[in-house]
């Protein structure tokens, strides 16, 4: 058993707008002289402190624990999970 | 999307030949129950539209109201119920941009907002929890962000909306009438959407909204952008200034395919289009996904090409986009191509005339019997009753849901929530008083009487600010259509609002009917929310504080009628017994002697009984002055019955009214004159609210903790398991 | 006396701030939109409350890049008495003209309530009509309206007398009960609540007179002026 830092990034699914970041890549970023900026999408950053067996096993059970509670919502967003050594 | 096989067969006929994909997508968007109404049409004729301050322009989504002065005033009411269910932030939230919008396509500036809510048992099932805040949230953070205030509405809870949402949402505008947009179109007039871009959001999503909700149905989640929407607000508006618009509509339900064909329809012309002039958010869409797709925040604009250049400056100025989809032609067609090729070519009056049902209605078994007369066994503890009902979902203060709404922004609200209903200034000197109402409780016992009371309630609650009913707003939400016994409930409900309309003189101005509202666990109660809009020429009435010896009068009947009561179905969880029903002649002698009674301003405060009947109206006034109250049950005017039912009844028609003892005399005189049922019942003053029965104390609670109890319930309900 | 109203794309109190002004109390207001060069004839500036770009990555911090923000830089270091409400106080904190940071309310909810103000400051070119600790009932609006500053910057404000207002009671987790500061030259306020909606006797029929003393103070710091 171990600690095991695992980062839950939560981002709109690819398809559904994503206002905030369109916002701030017109409005902000091209408005300079950033031209080289194409595309900005916004995400949301959870950061977990686990103990578990393993990586893997710290990295499923992170993502049951979103699922089950609703941390992200499924019709909207796409998460991704990585886990790291504490 | 898909057409019915006897509708497609239909579509066959009417067109003599088979349709193309892109045809069959248009068709089955505009011909589905939520775009077409094809269920309900025939049967709304029956509503008196018609009246001397009522504006009628063809192809308007909102209705209009003269209010002197060169003024009018615009409403209208929608429901997002289906995709709240789903994703209830997103669901809210563009539920209001999309009532919104309505208001704006008339030509007249959004200037309120207020929103209807009703979920599961918020106490067991934290699913209906997780919704409810959810729903709140995407109201407020879509209507602050476009600095609409949102100054009304209601909350309820019932077991009925078990894994389902209703989300009602009514808007006002105000502007001059020379502003109104006079919807027309003339010869090389060119179409243009403004807005958003068109994605791949809702697809599917009017049709959906026409299924009862079985599957989670991912594609149809729309994203709120409510930044976009105040600008498009703004920049509608300078158009409008501009006299840049020849016609307006917004986008909703079925996107550009109901857009299009409406208002070809309205218009009696004909639109040739090109999907690929339409300004996307992905590249590879395909043409039937551009037709349908429900991307928010669009609106489509008729103008010349002259005008067009001032209109794209102006759309660059907010920077939103739009492009020239087509042209106006007068062959009466929606001609849609691709590529240089025609992918429709149809009737608009095929398309936007769907086949009206008339479909068949029985009366439900279970109201054989459901309004035998019921009585309970007395109180041990009535206290304790009272202060369970004040803790109760539906009678606590709504304080978390309102505190989370701006509701002062544009200055405009004289009178703000947490009375009977809010009042705004117009610019001419007069002020609007808003209020919607539902009761499912009362209408799933009697369709009839309880769409009566919800309309009746709405009236009470605007005169209690001195106004005058000038228009109704009619939401009607029921099950599925194709059942009966529920559309038994429907047309019930339906005659009963006709019936009140014509007798008070108040024409239906705007609204909507939601149908197919179930889940896998059943159909909803029957849930019209009526609306009513009242103007106040001179003053509205402020509520005073009220000061120990201030009086209480009672004006109208209290009858045995526990039906649908919060008493009823929340202390004894039992569903049945009479539903109080409005009697017109009463209920007119009483608004018009509430209304002579706020004139005279020799009252300080008039509040209607409602939920919890007179024990929760009265125990609101203490709360909400930190002052005790004595009344006698022996007193109350009405039927001689049990205490509680004396106290809990929801009788219609009923006015609590305070006042300085000194006016007494003045206003017993002029309550005689109207010849209305009151009579004192009460004094202020202590630290207690009190009741008595034959002198015995019956209810003794403690003003401060009954306060605290109502202010902070609703709050710890949600925040805490 | 011109006032200059600073509208961005998304402000929402733009029009009710210049109602008041121009309706009420008589000033000379004009729109002043973002992507214009500031009018050079302004006796005041006002930035209004609102969402300016849709409060997209943080509350103000899009429109505090806006070039029209550096022409209000330029006349702040005039001493135009410049005042920011809400949005505007959060634009003013992000282009660096007022200190401090204003963050999510500590109940996590947009809050729409009245409440009170006691003036801190009365040198103010906005509170000068004001006596010290004189209360002002004034409704707040706002969801990112928290007042943050380390105990350092905290020390500098209260030594240098560039707190103008404070919460009678805790309201949102503010710093101290912060509810608006001033720049060193004491010119430039800026303030979370919303005077705008307190000021007339229509809207606020009991106490509308301190708000007033904020416009009227103006009148009489432009009028001296001029």
């Amino acid at each position: 058993m171990g600690d095991y830092r695992v980062h839950v990034t939560i981002e709109n699914k690819p398809g559904i707008s994503d206002p905030e970041g369109k916002t701030i890549l017109n409005d902000l970023v091209l408005k300079g002289t950033h031209q080289s900026v194409s595309k900005i999408n916004t995400a949301k950053m959870l950061k977990f402190t686990i103990t578990e067996n393993s990586k893997e096993s710290a990295k499923s059970k992170v993502k049951e624990i979103c699922d089950e509670l609703r941390i992200y919502n499924s019709m909207v967003s796409v998460v991704t999970i990585d886990a790291f050594d504490a | 999307m898909s057409l019915e096989p006897h509708e497609l067969e239909e579509l066959k006929l009417k067109i003599g030949r088979d349709p193309t994909s892109t045809e069959l997508q248009i068709v089955a968007a505009e011909w589905s129950e939520h775009c077409s109404y094809k269920s309900s049409k025939k049967h709304l004729k029956i509503l008196p539209m018609d009246g001397p301050l009522v504006i009628n322009e063809k192809g308007y989504d909102s209705g209009v109201l003269d209010v002197g002065d060169g003024y009018v005033v615009t409403a209208h009411i929608e429901s997002h119920n289906h995709p709240s269910a789903v994703e209830p932030y997103g669901g809210a939230a563009t539920g209001v941009g999309g009532v919104i919008r309505d208001i704006l396509s008339a030509g007249t500036r959004p200037i309120a907002l207020l929103d209807g809510l009703r979920f599961g048992d918020i106490e067991k099932d934290q699913h209906a929890k997780w919704l409810f805040k959810n729903a709140v949230k995407g109201v407020a953070d879509y209507g602050n962000c476009l600095g609409i205030p949102t100054v009304g509405g209601e909350v309820e809870f019932d077991e009925c909306y078990a894994d389902y949402a209703m989300v009602d949402v009514a808007a006002i505008g105000f502007g001059k009438k020379e502003n109104l947009i006079k919807n027309h179109a003339k010869k090389g007039d060119l179409v243009v959407l403004m807005g958003g871009a068109t994605g791949r959001d809702g697809i599917g999503g009017s049709q959906f909204a026409s299924d009862s909700l079985e599957s989670e149905n991912r594609s149809a989640v729309q994203i709120p952008d409510p930044f976009i929407e105040k600008l498009i607000i703004e920049a509608i508006l300078e158009a409008r200034n501009e006299k840049l618009i020849h016609a307006m509509k917004d986008l909703g339900g079925g996107g550009l395919s109901c857009a299009v064909s409406e208002t070809a329809d309205a218009l009696d012309i004909g639109i040739e289009m090109d999907v690929d002039n339409v300004h996307t958010r992905e590249s590879d869409m395909h043409s039937d996904e551009i037709m349908v797709s429900e991307s928010q925040e669009r609106m489509l604009i008729i103008t010349d090409s002259v005008k067009l250049v001032k209109f794209q400056d102006i759309c660059n100025k907010f920077r939103i986009e739009c492009s020239v989809i087509g042209h106006v032609t007068f062959d009466n067609k929606m001609h849609v191509k691709k590529d240089g090729k025609t992918i429709a070519n149809i009737s608009t009056d095929v398309v936007a005339n769907a086949t009206l049902l008339d479909l068949p209605s029985k009366k439900p078994e279970y109201l054989e019997n459901i309004e035998d007369k019921k009585s309970f066994p007395p109180l041990s503890d009535y206290s304790e009753v009272m202060l369970k009902l004040l803790a109760s979902p539906n009678i606590a203060s709504k304080i978390w849901v309102y505190g989370q709404y701006d509701h002062e922004v544009g200055i405009r609200t004289v009178v703000k929530p947490g009375y009977d209903a809010s009042v705004l200034r117009l610019d001419n000197g007069k002020f609007l008083s808003i209020k919607i109402d539902g009761n499912p409780k009362q209408c799933y016992i009697n369709p009839r009487e309880g769409a009566i009371g919800c309309f009746e309630e709405a009236c009470r609650n605007v005169v209690c600010t001195g106004a005058k009913p000038i228009g109704m707003l009619d939401h009607l939400q029921f099950g599925n259509p194709r059942d009966p016994e529920i559309f038994w409930t429907f047309l019930e409900s339906l005659n009963g609002l006709t019936d009140f309309a014509k007798d008070f003189e108040i024409p239906c101005i705007g609204g909507k009917v939601s149908l197919y509202n179930e889940t896998p666990k059943g159909s909803i109660k029957p849930t019209p929310v009526i609306g009513v809009i009242g103007l106040i020429d001179k003053k509205p009435l402020r509520v005073q504080k009220i000061n120990t010896d201030d009086c209480l009068i009672m004006i109208g009947n209290t009858k045995d009628e526990l039906g649908g009561s919060e008493y009823s179905e929340y202390i004894h969880k039992f569903i049945g017994g009479k539903c109080p029903a409005v009697d017109f002649s009463e209920s007119k002698k009483n608004m018009n002697a509430v209304l002579e009674l706020i004139e005279t301003e020799l009252i300080k405060s008039a509040h209607d009984c409602s939920k919890g009947g007179l024990a929760v109206a009265v125990s609101e006034l203490c709360m909400t002055n930190l002052i005790g109250c004595t009344v006698s049950l022996d007193d109350v005017p009405g039927d001689k019955m049990d205490a509680d039912k004396i106290l809990f009844s929801e009788s219609h028609s009923r006015y609590l009214v305070t006042f300085e003892r000194k006016n007494l005399q003045n206003l017993e005189e002029l309550l005689k004159k109207h010849n209305v049922s009151f009579k004192t019942i009460g004094g202020f003053g202590g630290e207690s609210i009190r009741f008595t029965d034959n002198s015995k104390s019956l209810i003794d609670l403690s003003v401060d903790k009954a306060q605290k109890t109502w202010l902070n319930s609703l709050k710890e309900m949600v925040m805490h398991a | 006396m011109n006032v200059g109203v600073i509208v961005f794309p998304g402000s929402n109190c733009d029009r009710d701030m210049f109602h008041v002004l121009s309706d009420v109390f008589h000033m000379t207001p004009q729109y002043c939109w973002h992507d214009k060069p500031l009018p050079e004839n302004l006796d005041a500036v006002v930035l209004p409350g609102g969402f300016s770009y849709g409060d997209r990555l943080r509350a103000g911090v899009i429109a505090a890049h806006s070039p029209i923000i550096q022409d209000v830089k330029k006349i702040a270091e005039k001493g135009i008495p410049i005042l920011g409400v809400c949005n505007g106080f959060q634009i003013l904190v992000e282009s660096g003209l007022l200190p401090g940071v204003l963050l999510k309310n500590d109940s996590l909810n947009f809050m729409c309530e009245w409440t009170n103000l006691t003036v801190e400051n009365n040198k103010t070119p906005f509170t000068n009509k004001f006596e010290l600790n004189e209360k002002i009932p004034i409704p707040i609006a706002n969801g990112d309206g928290r007042y943050f500053v380390d105990d350092e910057t905290l020390k500098q404000l209260e030594r240098k007398n560039q707190i103008v207002f404070k919460y009678d009671q805790v309201v949102n987790g503010s710093s101290n009960q912060i509810a608006g500061v001033c720049n060193e030259d004491g010119n430039v306020v800026g303030m979370m609540p919303h005077p705008e909606r307190a000021a007339e006797p229509e809207i606020n029929p009991h106490d509308n007179k301190p708000s007033s003393l904020i416009f009227e103070s103006l009148l009489k710091k432009i009028g001296a002026n001029n």
